[in-house]
């Protein structure tokens, strides 16, 4: 038990630091309500287009492609529809009504994130992210980036191939972020939770939270609980 | 028991007596914080989402010339707002998205393919499966299961034999792939469980127990680390009445 005692403490000191913080920023996040930090409150539903008249065959875009067609879509983006053309290249965009080509640009992008946005502020920013941050994590770069000047500071991430809303994050996502980024560890920002590091720790971790859970049974004596055991003695006539 | 000077408090008596108690309340949660945690890290995510039971899509070009004109499929289904082409077991096929109705049909000569029976639903789950095993049970859902919940109903649920009991869901609807599961993603999802201590549903991170829970933690690491400063001498302390 001893042995055991000396072990707890000394897990305790060199790994004692990252047990505080798993456990800090743990409890933050449970803080942080799961529907604010996915800024579900910015959401707002496209609206409703009837179908679209005369859509062209597909065939006659073939010839604008360099690569033969593996899928496609039919779709509303924005106030149209438009077909997501996918080659063995890349993907792309055209206007379904007269197969032009759809590009999405800065302010493309931009009514396409006012469209799914619900808040009341403004556009304060349009910009093509190429990096990786805390925001765009998991993230096929670049990615357009819209921000509003609402209190929240809300963002939306347009994606420069589909026109689709990636993601968005305000001010609790990021702070979620950060403490997400604590408890994973994710120093190198990017490498995910599947790291040697974090896997050696929590290892260690593990015997903290058992050698602890082991001096348990020595720790306590009947006199803790003797407020409770007395009582209970004394009705059984003892 | 040593009885202190009554002006004096005994520092470490006082740490080591809160973090005891407090881990006595919390130490078991903390044991499956860590083994949980351990898991989830230590198996990486791609296996748990069994990326490698699938085989990955084939590159197979699609000629339009001998499509059906997606006008005529969005005049036979009035309620249409997307057409999907895509290939399924070589054959080019659009998925008509009504709402949240989904219909299957045959790109070719326009035909509705869906609801899919159950060999065509197993002939999918085949082509997509990357494994040697054969099929060992297949059965069509009509509630959904809590390991795809949130999927629509009903469902092919397709297991295969093999390792971690590897399982495909098709949807008799579009024909697609709706999920892949086995005993690692099942493990991974029991463990999660116990990491958010949402012992229901499994999708609660906001739930009050675990919220307690956590600030229990950070009360028991914080007392730990005020603990650690009297644990660390050059010599063992002697017991005696505390001095001033």
């Amino acid at each position: 038990m001893f042995l055991i005692r000396t072990l707890h403490k000394w897990f305790g000191l060199i790994l004692g630091l990252q047990f505080l913080l798993w456990s800090i920023s743990g409890a933050m996040m449970a803080m942080l309500d799961a529907k604010k930090v996915a800024a579900e409150d910015s959401e707002r539903a496209p609206p409703a287009l009837s179908q679209p008249l005369s859509p062209i065959r597909l065939a006659s875009l073939a010839q604008s492609l360099d690569a033969p067609i593996l899928r496609a879509r039919l779709r509303p983006l924005g106030e149209h529809y438009v077909y997501e053309v996918e080659t063995p290249l890349d993907l792309r965009l055209f206007d379904a009504a007269t197969g032009a080509p759809v590009t999405i640009d800065a302010p493309r992008a931009q009514a396409l994130a006012q469209a799914g946005y619900a808040g009341s502020g403004a556009v304060a920013s349009v910009e093509k992210v190429e990096k990786v941050s805390g925001e765009v994590r998991g993230v096929t770069l670049p990615v357009w980036r819209v921000a509003f000047a609402d209190p929240d500071h809300t963002t939306l991430f347009v994606d420069p191939r589909t026109g689709a809303i990636h993601h968005r994050v305000n001010d609790t996502t990021r702070t979620w972020n950060l403490f997400w980024m604590i408890h994973i560890m994710d120093y190198p920002n990017g490498a995910g939770f599947n790291h040697p590091l974090i896997v050696t720790v929590a290892t260690g971790c593990v015997w903290l939270a058992l050698s602890g859970f082991i001096l348990l049974v020595r720790s306590f004596r009947r006199q803790d609980f003797a407020y409770v055991l007395d009582p209970i003695d004394k009705l059984r006539g003892r | 028991m040593a009885t202190a000077k009554k002006s004096t408090i005994r520092w470490p008596a006082w740490a080591r007596k809160t973090h005891k108690w407090l881990a006595l309340i919390i130490g078991v949660q903390a044991l499956f914080w860590m083994l949980s945690g351990l898991y989830m890290t230590a198996v990486h995510i791609d296996i748990i989402h069994g990326d490698a039971l699938v085989r990955p899509a084939p590159v197979l070009p699609i000629d339009p010339a001998s499509l059906r004109d997606p006008a005529e499929i969005l005049a036979r289904y009035a309620a249409a707002s997307t057409i999907k082409l895509d290939s399924q077991l070589g054959q080019p096929v659009f998925v008509v998205g009504e709402g949240k109705k989904r219909v299957l049909v045959d790109a070719r000569s326009g035909a509705q393919m869906s609801p899919l029976d159950q060999a065509a639903a197993q002939d999918r789950a085949r082509a997509h499966f990357a494994g040697p095993g054969k099929i060992v049970r297949t059965e069509l859902l009509s509630v959904i299961p809590s390991e795809i919940k949130g999927r629509p109903a009903p469902i092919w649920r397709v297991e295969f034999a093999g390792r971690w009991r590897p399982t495909l869901y098709i949807s008799p609807q579009t024909g697609e792939l709706v999920a892949k599961r086995h005993d690692l993603w099942r493990m991974f999802d029991f463990v999660w469980m116990f990491h958010i201590m949402d012992y229901e549903a499994r999708v609660d991170v906001n739930n009050l127990l675990l919220r307690v829970a956590a600030w229990m933690a950070v009360a028991t690491s914080l007392t730990g680390a005020w603990l650690l400063l009297y644990s660390f001498r050059r010599k063992r302390r002697v017991r005696k009445p505390a001095q001033g």
